[in-house]
């Protein structure tokens, strides 16, 4: 018989959370895994390092993205790839050392999603990029509460940030990016997306595979 | 990027060494391979490759990224590679 083990997703208030749908490397059910006031959100795995193929990193998207829009909008504390534990017990350990990271985490990420924005220019462009990037960073933080820089991976890219958002906010920031695309979208892409978990507004290690 | 600064303050490194330490950064700089996957999957998001293409260029950027790994790994241990 082959190992289970634990891939985790995510930490969130304790809930009660049950889903059928795809989860990292095959498996069909989500579930979670209590301890004091929070439950991980799990599926079973039988390796201990899954593989980051698109398939298995876009079901670890979509899972988070189901938990959070479930019940009336829960705040998500988002794990990166790859977490693995071995069983509930040594989960459990963790999540009762790591338990002020995580309640400070839920309460700082309370009521916010993450939104994407990228600026791509065509091959060929004559905007002064650097403009650009402080006009967009500008009117974007105005209706945020934080802001992550991506870096620039691409040539083509002229801005790539994530942003923390309110839930109340929304409307706000929506806007705001329909400014933009106004202004810029004659000569630039922009890539709008979201909501994600706040992955880039989180950094809590904790140790996986024990 | 390669630091001199660094260099510097370890003088016991031989320049053999410095140049063996570039040449493994260059060639396996698994950081500009992961830069290289963002890259392909933008583009492919903003409908300028197709999904085969896409599908092609990410399978021959992992297989470098495995390779790129491995041989960091196993050249660790006589050569440092410093960022």
């Amino acid at each position: 018989m082959s190992d289970r083990h634990l891939y985790v997703y995510g930490v969130v208030e304790r809930d009660e959370i049950e889903l059928e749908m795809e989860g990292v490397d095959g498996a069909t059910e989500i579930y979670s895994v209590d301890h004091g006031p929070f439950s991980a959100v799990v599926s079973d795995v039988e390796t201990l390092e899954p593989e980051e193929t698109d398939e298995n990193s876009r079901a670890h998207d979509e899972v988070i993205r189901a938990v959070m829009e479930g019940g009336e909008g829960r705040t998500f504390v988002p794990m990166r790839f790859g977490m693995v534990f071995k069983n509930g017990r040594t989960l459990k350990s963790v999540l009762r050392e790591a338990r002020p990271a995580f309640s400070r985490a839920l309460r700082d990420l309370d009521g916010t999603v993450e939104l994407g924005v990228k600026l791509v220019a065509p091959e060929e462009t004559s905007i002064d990029r650097e403009a650009v990037a402080e006009d967009v960073s500008e009117r974007l933080s105005a209706v945020s509460a934080g802001e992550a820089d991506n870096g620039l991976f691409s040539d083509r890219l002229v801005f790539n940030a994530s942003y923390l958002v309110e839930r109340d906010s929304r409307e706000a920031f929506d806007e705001a990016v329909e400014g933009i695309e106004d202004d810029y979208g004659d000569e630039l892409t922009v890539q709008y997306t979201g909501p994600y978990a706040p992955y880039n507004f989180v950094d809590i290690e904790i140790g996986a595979q024990h | 990027m390669f630091l001199v600064d660094d260099l510097l303050l370890r003088p016991l490194v031989s320049l053999g060494n410095v140049i063996h330490s570039m040449a493994i950064e260059e060639m396996y700089d698994v950081d500009a391979l992961r830069d290289e996957r963002k890259e392909n999957r933008l583009l492919y998001e903003l409908g300028e490759l197709s999904r085969e293409e896409y599908e092609r260029r990410q399978e021959e950027i992992r297989d470098q990224i495995a390779l790129a790994e491995e041989a960091r790994e196993h050249l660790s241990g006589r050569v440092e590679v410093k960022r």
